[in-house]
């Protein structure tokens, strides 16, 4: 089979741009998914989606340009919309495009045995109700999807990179009266997801939390779970790791290299060819060839995260972090799976605040790191099993002064989005309560 | 054809301009182009729903077999579906002042480099200013033989100052969009505002969280509207079960003060001409005298649901209509602002918000203010950072006390399924009893 599929236009597209400038670089991906959404206990709409799009980027002195079209046989006007867009950039310190580089070939996220139609859909809506039936609670809506697309990346140093990814993505809410419960799972695999436990999970929380009570304000120790902890970590402290975040000023840890920033515990990084993971990549966005970036050692702060634009600006390499959020833009710096690691425990043994999910966690100051969040589907917990639920309350704190008392992390790991995460236990944290 | 009982056509074309100024280097600037289409065909059971990426209209057997594999795909579907009547009839676009169109991006750029440039302070460490220009074409047609087009053309801008000392770091954040022209060069100096809030912010301390009198400002107390009141009378959510105002029509959740309003007509940054599914938009009193009164609806919620009105369906370009809010306000009363500090006496003042989020099934929302003060005496003094409040919709609508007459639309953007659309939400200043704010200051 041959991976890089030839498309003639593409080969001519690079061929005109080098006309005009110096270096060019074309995205293209082309997909279709499925979906079937819930109302109540009954599909209610089915949904066919043909994506396609194209993006262009062009270097020429420095000068980076870019322009997008879901019509590729429109590649003519884009590629004259993205080197007039050139024109208007700054001219800056740009090093080059990676050159084409022999990688393996088997896709990492494409799962070839998933049927992206409706039926399959529909089988997967029947198996989350069937778990949702296992409490009394009251289905609200639920969704399932499918997805297939393949994306490719050239450029004009003759990179013709070209894979396949699969996508499944679930999710369930039910409630009881005024207690409301959610889940979700989602993988490129179907053998990586759960449908009936993602069906009780949401009929549990919702269950489990009513009948809640409130409590004083106070000081806590609170357990994290991987969702509630994903909302702070993502709006916040992950960001304050975008290299360019930091040379612009806007991250806390701009002059942190070499220093402890968290608990001496924990370890961040992007591992991109983490088996099974969802972000499992062996390029970048910009096509450089992916590798572990060790963010944080032990609570020592190592690295950065780095796309060829920033790195070129302040003399660094790329780390392989380029991602692209679709076909549109420029690429911008994120990660592929973001872990958080370190010594694993029992963290719910002792009576402990469990916090299952927030709301408002978007609110954040991603500069400060200062949050207040009311929480969802809180429970005290003991000897590993939900006691009485909390009704409602806020949490206030700050994400980054957070990560330097963290008291253990549990040895269950969870997927969120790119995120690979234990439940966090934090003592002392400030909940005010109704 | 068999079974298909309705269908409607929503395509969308048109252009993206955008431009990001970063410490005064024009990271990117440019145009990009777009053509999305989305087909809704009714079968017995529900719908079957096509997105299509760069639709080419067609007719005859090309657009029948589009309707087959729509009709195909509601085979899956369970439930059935009703939709109700509405009126039709679309409004006229507001005119534009200045189209951006007709401004060149060189001319763009530079004006965004001023406002960029007038954020320039000794404590501001990065300065980021962000122009985004659409311009969409809408054609809409059903199987009833309706059939709309209009144009519309959304612009404006943010400036982000971030300022730092000591490691302290805190940002200022600005942002003017519009859907009446071209709006850069009434606005220059507008980085100076974000500039001095940041820098401001190096000294303000955090609040102490509890329960006290908060005054919002009309930008705040219109997002505390859209979180507490817009989501949860949103149809489609009311339908499902899972809002805390399903069956209260007619309860009384608030003062006789408080009338809370959503107008897509209203010609604001949420404005619409004509809804997402082709019926004609209209304002709904949620909220009449302190009193659930109405519903914002989509066809099919109306027919299941009843108590409101169709005409809030909005969708991305290819992407299904959802009930969604517009232009969501508080109605001004007739108190002066003074009054309402003079009442409130000791409590805080919040300003501005960094947006917020509701679950409608459990009644809570939280909300975030970008700053405020300490009031004392009336008088506002210390100034304050991050800020939350967080509430429960059937309960706290009865905090708000005074409504003061100076109600302010402020542009922003909503999500909800996956899909963000233009809204503004407003108030006027309110006075609101028992807030509970989180914070993380301690005395």
């Amino acid at each position: 089979m041959r991976w890089w599929v030839a498309v003639a236009w593409i080969e001519e597209l690079i061929k005109e741009g080098q006309k005009s400038v110096d270096e060019v670089e074309v995205f293209f991906v082309k997909g279709t998914s499925v979906s079937a959404d819930l109302r109540n206990q009954k599909i209610s709409l089915a949904t066919t989606a043909y994506d396609c799009g194209l993006g262009i980027r062009t270097i020429h002195e420095g000068r980076i340009g870019s322009s997008s079209t879901n019509n590729p046989d429109q590649w003519r006007e884009c590629l004259t919309a993205a080197i007039a867009s050139g024109r208007l950039a700054t001219p800056m310190k740009w090093d080059e495009l990676p050159d084409a580089r022999q990688l393996a070939q088997d896709p990492l996220t494409f799962d070839a045995g998933m049927i992206i139609d409706p039926a399959t859909a529909r089988r997967l809506l029947e198996e989350m109700l069937a778990g949702a039936a296992e409490h009394p609670a009251t289905v609200t809506s639920g969704s399932a999807g499918l997805s297939g697309a393949e994306v490719t990346l050239a450029n004009s140093h003759g990179v013709r990179y070209t894979d396949r990814h699969t996508g499944i993505s679930l999710s369930l809410e039910a409630i009881v009266s005024q207690s409301t419960g959610y889940e979700f799972d989602h993988s490129w695999s179907r053998d990586r997801v759960n449908p009936a436990m993602v069906g009780e999970r949401a009929t549990f929380f919702a269950c489990e939390s009513a009948e809640g009570k409130d409590i004083p304000s106070g000081d806590y120790d609170i357990l994290l779970s991987p969702l509630a902890y994903a909302e702070l970590l993502g709006n916040v402290f992950v960001p304050a790791l975008n290299g360019r975040n930091v040379h612009a000023g806007r991250s806390r840890f701009a002059s942190c290299l070499g220093t402890a920033v968290t608990d001496p515990q924990i370890s961040m990084y992007d591992d991109p060819l983490m088996p099974g993971a969802n972000g499992s990549s062996r390029w970048d966005a910009e096509g450089t060839p992916t590798r572990r970036v060790d963010f944080i050692r032990d609570g020592i702060l190592e690295s950065f995260a780095y796309d060829i634009r920033t790195a070129s600006r302040y003399g660094k390499k790329s780390t392989a972090n380029a991602v692209r959020g679709g076909y549109g833009g420029l690429p911008s710096i994120g990660h592929h799976n973001f872990v958080v690691n370190g010594k694993r425990d029992t963290v719910d043994d002792e009576r402990i605040l469990y916090v299952h999910n927030m709301v408002g966690a978007h609110t954040a100051n991603p500069m400060s790191g200062e949050f207040s969040v009311e929480l969802s589907n809180a429970f005290w917990m003991e000897d590993g099993a939900f006691q009485e639920p909390v009704r409602s309350a806020m949490l206030s704190g700050n994400v980054f002064d957070l990560h330097k008392v963290i008291g253990g992390m549990s040895r269950e790991t969870r997927t969120i989005g790119s995120l690979v995460l234990p439940s966090v236990k934090i003592p002392k944290q400030h909940i005010i309560g109704k | 054809m068999d079974g298909i009982s309705y269908y409607d056509l929503r395509h969308v074309t048109g252009e993206v301009t955008h431009i990001d100024i970063d410490n005064s280097i024009v990271e990117s600037a440019g145009t990009s182009f777009f053509n999305k289409a989305i087909l809704r065909v009714l079968d017995k059971t529900g719908w079957g729903i096509l997105q299509i990426d760069n639709y080419t209209p067609c007719s005859g057997e090309k657009f029948d077999e589009l309707l087959r594999k729509a009709s195909r795909l509601a085979g899956i579907t369970q439930e059935s579906v009703s939709l109700g009547d509405v009126s039709r009839g679309i409004l006229p676009v507001p005119r534009l002042l200045e189209d951006p169109r007709d401004v060149s991006i060189e001319e763009k750029s530079s004006l965004l480099a001023a406002v960029e440039k007038s954020a320039m302070h000794p404590d501001v460490v990065n300065r980021r200013a962000n122009y985004v220009e659409r311009a969409e074409k809408v054609r809409f047609s059903d199987s009833s033989g309706n059939e709309y087009s209009y144009e519309m053309s959304r612009s404006g801008f943010n400036v982000l100052a971030v300022a730092s000392r000591n490691g302290n770091i805190q940002m200022g954040y600005e942002r003017e969009h519009t859907i009446h022209g071209f709006n850069l060069r009434q606005h220059l100096d507008l980085g100076k505002k974000a500039a001095e809030i940041a820098v401001a912010l190096l000294d303000a301390k955090a609040v102490k969280g509890g329960k006290m009198q908060a005054v919002l400002d009309p930008e705040l107390a219109g997002v505390f509207a859209h979180e507490a009141v817009g989501h949860a009378s949103e149809g489609d959510l009311v339908q499902e079960g899972n809002s805390v105002l399903k069956g209260r029509i007619g309860q009384r959740i608030g003062n006789d003060t408080l009338t809370i309003v959503d107008d897509p007509g209203l010609p604001e940054f949420g404005f619409d001409p004509v809804d997402a599914e082709g019926a004609a938009v209209k304002r709904t009193e949620i909220i009449r005298g302190g009193i659930v009164n109405a519903y914002l609806h989509t066809r099919e919620s109306l027919a299941a649901v009843g108590d409101g009105v169709a005409g809030h369906a909005r969708a991305m370009p290819g992407e299904p209509p959802l009930v969604r809010m517009s232009n969501t306000f508080i109605e001004s009363g007739d108190s002066t602002a003074e009054e309402i500090f003079a009442e409130c006496r000791r409590g805080i003042f919040l300003k501005g918000s960094r947006g917020g989020q509701v679950d409608p099934g459990r009644g809570i929302f939280q909300f975030n203010a970008e700053y405020g003060y300490l009031v004392e005496d009336g008088q506002c003094t210390q100034m304050i950072r991050d800020v939350s409040l967080s509430g429960e919709i059937l309960t706290t609508l009865h905090g708000i006390v005074l409504c003061g007459n100076d109600r302010m639309m402020s542009p922003g953007y909503c999500g909800k399924g996956g899909q963000s659309v233009p809204v503004s939400d407003g108030a006027p200043h309110i006075l609101l009893n028992d807030a509970v704010v989180g914070g993380s200051g301690v005395d």
